[in-house]
């Protein structure tokens, strides 16, 4: 009786350490999971930031499918391709901003031709692998009379939202939405005017 | 045998000319039809026009789609050469510009495809892009009213269907030379023209 008693009181006892070592281990997990997510560092409004883009289209003065820095200084939005001189846009003026998510296929145009040329569909099968997803900015900006412009810039994955929340740090509006990706889907999407 | 092999060859080569004369005649004749289409638009006034955001309807597009649509509209739209003035929304300077037409466009129908899946079939994945656009003059009055295509089907990303939407537009604007002299008489003509200019 009073052995069986004691057993159990020496279970509960190891339960009761077992219970409270993984407890123990749990909130260490958490709290190191918690400082690798940690908050983006506090943006400094004045401190340069600059990452590598491509510009597809709406920057005046510059060409589009073009690559370069795009950088935000002194409540200035730069992009500045080598050589070349420099498009800006005054951050102010941007009124907002949205970021999306495309996967587009690597290599270019001799990329392209290797494909075509490789015998027995071989292209295909390695269509299947060269493709890579990229962030893609969209920003919709007035210009000194008024008239609304838009620019979109293609980065590397996870430079979009840097690049983002830099410019909300700067006083830019980031519409609730985030740009939907581009997927295939099957039913077409339709709207029917009246 | 060898008579007739050089005989073939040179029928071939004959074929070739004769194909190569015809279709640079044609090229020419298109080139000329175009020119003179575009020199018979004047009706005295010379229209600008500004072109409005793009209205996705009820259509989840893309953000970069609607801001790819508006800034190739545009730029598309400079190349006709047919307006005096292409302004964007919002412009300050379209309360100065008298013969103003309004370009509104609305996206009927997306289907989304990807770069991928055309690359690996060919057949399939394509993005394709339907809109309704009417051009109104400031009175409200539909000037010209046209449902245009854009997609991209074999190369290219998506966003380049935006490109050939915009192509096509302007196209169909630039075509649309009937409309174009009918609204400068917009007082007394029918509200409603489209594409071709008919009723």
């Amino acid at each position: 009786m009073y052995r069986l008693f004691v057993l159990r009181n020496d279970k509960s006892g190891r339960f009761g350490g077992h219970a409270l070592i993984s407890l123990w281990a749990l909130l260490l997990c958490s709290s190191i999971g918690a400082l690798a997510q940690s908050a983006p560092p506090a943006l400094n409004a004045n401190a340069p930031f600059s990452i590598r883009a491509t510009h597809l289209l709406g920057l005046p003065n510059t060409k589009n499918n073009c690559k370069g820095t795009l950088s935000t200084q002194d409540n200035v939005l730069r992009f500045q391709q080598s050589g070349k001189p420099v498009a800006q846009v005054d951050i102010a003026s941007v009124r907002d901003v949205f970021l999306g998510e495309e996967a587009i296929q690597v290599g270019g145009l001799p990329m392209k031709i290797g494909k075509t040329a490789a015998p027995y569909g071989g292209g295909r099968v390695v269509s299947l692998f060269a493709h890579k997803k990229y962030d893609t900015l969209t920003l919709e900006y007035v210009d000194s009379s008024g008239g609304v412009h838009g620019a979109i810039f293609q980065l590397k994955k996870g430079q979009g939202e840097l690049m983002r929340n830099e410019l909300v740090a700067r006083g830019v509006s980031s519409s609730s939405g985030e740009d939907q990706p581009t997927k295939q889907s099957t039913s077409e999407v339709r709207h029917e005017d009246k | 045998m060898k008579t007739s092999k050089s005989n073939s060859w040179a029928f071939c080569a004959v074929a070739f000319v004769t194909v190569a004369v015809v279709f640079s005649g044609r090229l020419a004749g298109e080139t000329t039809a175009m020119k003179s289409s575009g020199g018979s638009s004047g009706s005295g006034t010379q229209w600008s026009v500004q072109v409005e955001r793009i209205d996705p309807g009820h259509l989840d597009l893309a953000h970069s789609f609607q801001v790819a649509i508006y800034e190739n509209l545009l730029e598309e739209l400079n190349k006709t050469k047919r307006f005096k003035y292409v302004l964007r929304e919002g412009d300050s300077k379209a309360s100065e510009i008298s013969d103003l037409l309004i370009l509104k466009t609305t996206v009927v129908k997306y289907t989304p495809g990807s770069e991928t899946q055309r690359a690996v079939t060919t057949v399939s994945g394509a993005t394709k892009l339907t809109v309704r656009n009417q051009l109104v003059t400031r009175e409200g009055r539909i000037v010209l009213e046209s449902t245009v295509n854009g997609s991209v089907r074999f190369f290219g990303s998506n966003l380049r269907a935006t490109h050939n939407l915009a192509r096509n537009i302007a196209k169909a604007i630039k075509q649309s030379n009937v409309a174009m002299v009918r609204a400068s008489y917009r007082d007394t003509q029918p509200p409603t023209l489209n594409a071709r200019g008919t009723q």
